[in-house]
């Protein structure tokens, strides 16, 4: 990994203003420390293996059975205390959450706490209560992120007053903290950062404090909480999600004696600075089954791969992705132009939050074929309506074929969406030509152009309808039809070819929206490298642009480019129906 | 779907039109700041003053847009006329909306989910509609640094001091992660010149202030969460440098809000709109504003925070 860090350990900032000046003053920003570029960041699917978590699991599983969806709480409880928990459950606007009302599914609630009510709760309430034994209910309903109060006096056997708070979420028990110590412990990540297999035990030790901050989990709306070993002036953060019950990342901290205080570490910092530091602002190598590059995420681009090497022959200078292009048929000139790219600092308005994955790539007989790289872009709100999320995937195969591909997986703001997401491949070498084919023959394209894969276009026997490379060096390009096995139904693709002549850029670095949101024919945008005077393309290194246009659906069994949310273990889980595209390159036999 | 990024989004006419111009300079009112008028050019076509705004906040039209309202002094009751004149579309799509006692409109360009409409090299330009004509034009660009492929932003909030008639406006342009180059300008109206400038500071929301009877400006960064004040001398110049006076760190769902502007309430009152900004191009619809409000207590001479 190249890193920028210098050796400065502490992320300052500077501040110097000037008061009445002439000269404009810059404030300097330290780069990325050891810590950000270090932390580690868990996929969003994965499990605790902690005990506890499992033994919740089933707890959970057991309590949503029942017509009461309610973990009681967790700590220990006198009787009063009990007898309040048992008349605030009892209350039909106390638990008026329970329940899904479109699904009927139960939602997944938990009593947090059952305290001494204090004078300050009780401005509300307005009839007669006995202070002393009044108390104050708070259960967290994850599903929704709300928190439901009850104020009841076991005396009257009543409940004085109940109310909910929207986007709240009440003080952690103690039953909660010490699971999300567990889940932390646990985790091999954990283990492996402090360099001992901590136990419970060990973690409240001197050596290895154990303090339970609050942290958040800003974009899944999960409660989360952080545990934080302390040691020596350093301290390693855990946020744990106690919605999914998992590790979400770890990050170490300086904790010094002298100096600002660190800022909290949450969900948001914990992702997007590992994500910035590792790969926004560096580009990383991967060398993998006779193939190597380099790739990183850009401000507007997507993940950008570069250098591409198949056993040691140049494939690609670049390839990204430029636009996404969304347009809705049901209103005139209604849609976006999105770039994906990095959370911070960029022209994207979809980011990524999660680091780009490697995978290995397996055919239907589950056999390892190739790896793929995939990033995941989304909106803080998805699925819910107007929320995006975009996935881009280069697939890489042993025998040297190669995919560029991507998908929308919704949700939009409609039913009546059109997708364009733009490629831009640059192809290494400069003496290359491009060939379509037509009428039993490949047809040299002698100008930059473009192209619409329609219902009556030709293909060869094997389905390709392009092919481009040089006497050294060629691919055939297979557009989607539907046949690549992973949903797609066919990308009724614009592909363009332009010009990519030394000494000028002709799209190579970062580019701004290329079009507009919504057109519908080949104004997409990689046009304007074309017109108006189309340069000669023989012999000359190329660009291929390839924008695929997805129609999304919502129709029960023929879901296209779409996502909705389902009730799933008493939480809100997303059901995903993603539309790849993307040309497959097949090397030319010579 | 509201578009509200950085917009002043419901601007009823007619604003108040007192102006006070007070002798003292060293105590100075709340109500010396309300001067705002509408422009002659609103009732000329036909608007009603009192439920016709105007808007930047409109998905689906970019530009400034006139708007009367079905109710007076309810902007969210039905738009039952809109008006645009094809010169409001020239700065893309914008954010501010300032008026000063002429009823002169100064707004500037903000992009909106991409950059296609809003070239980096005009985000820093503060444009100017004409009172009378209605005629939107460029008036002055800031000389600051254009707004890059890694920040997009350029002008970002507006606030006009009546007593002195300066506009004061916060810009981010130019900066990048490592190199804060935001800065906010005080610009005499009378004669388009920039008085007075803070550099070095990505400066976003900003209001004015009266506090101990003395005039301050309040902003807050693009990098955190922090409210800085800086007190204005009677010429609108920056008296003082800008200290940390307060904070937002740590309120609301997000605990890190940035502050997307400040309303000097007639209660003495601040309220800080705040909200989740990272220079990117997010949607605005997924940028929720909170508003936090703080009162001044003058025992500790500190801003407290209310609800």
């Amino acid at each position: 990994m190249k890193l920028k860090s210098s050796a400065a350990l502490i992320f300052f900032t500077a501040i110097f203003f000037s008061c009445s000046n002439n000269n404009n003053t810059v404030t300097k920003h330290a780069p990325y420390n050891a810590e950000a570029v270090n932390a580690i960041l868990l996929d969003v699917d994965s499990i605790s293996n902690a005990t506890e978590a499992i033994s919740r699991a089933e707890k959970i599983k057991a309590v949503l059975q029942t017509s009461i969806p309610v973990l009681l709480c967790g700590d220990s409880l006198n009787n009063n205390q009990q007898t309040a928990q048992q008349l605030a459950l009892a209350d039909t606007v106390f638990t008026q959450y329970f329940f899904d009302p479109y699904s009927k599914k139960p939602f997944l609630n938990e009593v947090f706490g059952v305290y001494p009510a204090r004078q300050s709760d009780m401005p509300m309430v307005k009839i007669a209560y006995n202070l002393p034994t009044t108390f104050k209910v708070e259960m967290y309903n994850y599903a929704l992120n709300n928190t439901a109060i009850a104020l009841v006096d076991v005396q009257q056997q009543k409940v004085l007053h109940r109310y909910v708070l929207p986007k709240t979420q009440p003080d952690v028990s103690g039953y909660l903290k010490k699971l999300a110590i567990n889940i932390a412990i646990e985790s091999k990540e954990v283990q492996n950062a402090l360099g001992i297999k901590p136990t419970e035990k060990d973690a409240l030790m001197a050596s290895t404090q154990t303090a339970l901050n609050r942290s958040r989990c800003e974009r899944s709306k999960h409660l989360c909480v952080a545990p934080t070993f302390i040691k020596g002036d350093k301290a390693l953060w855990a946020i744990v999600d106690l919605t999914d019950s998992r590790l979400v990342g770890i990050r170490w901290t300086n904790t010094g004696s002298t100096g600002p205080a660190e800022k909290l570490i949450t969900e948001r910092r914990l992702q997007d600075d590992k994500i910035t530091s590792c790969y926004c602002e560096v580009e990383q190598t991967l060398k993998r089954n006779g193939w190597d590059m380099q790739y990183m995420l850009t401000s507007s681009d997507g993940l950008r791969i570069s250098n591409v090497n198949f056993n040691g022959n140049p494939v690609l200078k670049s390839a990204k992705l430029v636009d996404w292009h969304v347009s809705y048929s049901g209103t005139d000139g209604f849609g976006y132009s999105d770039a994906v790219g990095c959370p911070y600092f960029s022209q994207s308005a979809v980011v990524a939050w999660e680091i780009p994955k490697i995978a290995e790539l397996k055919n239907d007989n589950n056999e390892t074929v190739g790896f793929v790289l995939e990033q995941v872009f989304r909106s803080e709100g998805w699925p819910t309506p107007c929320n995006y999320n975009y996935r881009q995937r280069y697939e890489f195969y042993n025998d040297g074929r190669f995919r560029t591909a991507c998908a929308s997986i919704g949700r939009g703001c409609g039913n009546t969406g059109t997708y364009r997401p733009v490629f831009r491949i640059a192809f290494a070498g400069n003496q290359n030509n491009f060939y379509q084919w037509q009428q039993n023959n490949w047809s040299q394209w002698q100008t930059e152009k473009w192209n619409e894969q329609t219902a009556l276009s030709d293909y060869t026997a094997e389905g390709y309808m392009y092919k481009v490379g040089n006497n050294n060096n060629s691919y055939f390009i297979e557009p989607g039809k539907g046949q690549f096995g992973d949903g797609g139904r066919g990308d009724f693709s614009f592909l363009y070819v332009t010009k990519n002549a030394a000494g000028k850029d002709e799209g190579e670095s970062d580019l701004p929206t290329i079009g507009p949101c919504c057109n519908t024919d080949y104004h997409q945008g990689p046009e304007k490298f074309i017109e108006p005077n189309a340069e000669n393309i023989t012999n000359s290194g190329l660009v291929v642009w390839y924008v695929a246009q997805l129609r999304n659906n919502d129709a029960k069994g023929q879901e296209y480019c779409w996502a909705e949310s389902v009730v799933e273990n008493g939480v809100y889980k997303t059901k995903t129906y993603p539309c790849f595209c993307g040309p497959m390159f097949i090397p030319v036999k010579k | 779907m509201n578009k509200n990024f950085f917009s002043i989004t419901n601007l009823l006419l007619p604003l108040a039109a007192c102006c006070f111009f007070s002798c003292k300079e060293e105590v100075v009112e709340y109500q010396t700041n309300i001067c705002k008028q509408m422009p002659q050019f609103v009732r000329q076509m036909g608007f009603p003053p009192g439920n016709s705004f105007f808007s930047t906040t409109d998905t689906r039209k970019m530009g400034l847009v006139l708007k009367q309202s079905a109710q007076v002094n309810n902007p969210n009751a039905g738009i039952v006329k809109e008006y645009q004149h094809p010169s409001w579309r020239s700065g893309g799509w914008l954010a501010p909306i300032l008026l000063d006692e002429q009823g002169n409109i100064y707004t500037a360009p903000a992009p909106f989910v991409n950059v296609l409409n809003n070239p980096n090299n005009k985000n820093n330009t503060i444009f100017k509609v004409d009172n009378q004509t209605g005629i939107m034009q460029e008036w002055l660009p800031l000389p600051q640094q254009d707004s890059t492929i890694q920040n997009p932003f350029g002008i970002i909030g507006m606030v006009y001091l009546c007593e002195t008639q300066t506009l004061y406006v916060s810009s981010v342009a130019g900066s990048d992660r490592q190199n804060e180059r935001g800065a906010i300008y005080a610009v005499d109206i009378k004669s388009k010149k920039i008085i007075d400038k803070i550099t070095g500071t990505d400066a976003m929301g900003m209001g004015i202030s009266y506090t101990e009877g003395k005039r301050k400006l309040y902003f807050g960064t693009g990098r955190s969460s922090d409210i800085y004040a800086v007190l204005l001398s009677k010429e609108g110049k920056f008296a003082t440098k800008p200290a940390v006076s307060f904070s937002v760190a740590g309120l609301g769902e997000r605990g890190d809000d940035k502050v997307r502007r400040i309303f000097n309430n007639k209660d003495g009152t601040l309220t800080v709109a705040g909200f989740e900004f990272n220079y990117n191009l997010i949607a605005p619809r997924e940028k929720q504003e909170t508003p936090y409000q703080f009162s001044y207590d003058e025992e500790t001479a500190a801003w407290v925070f209310i609800k």
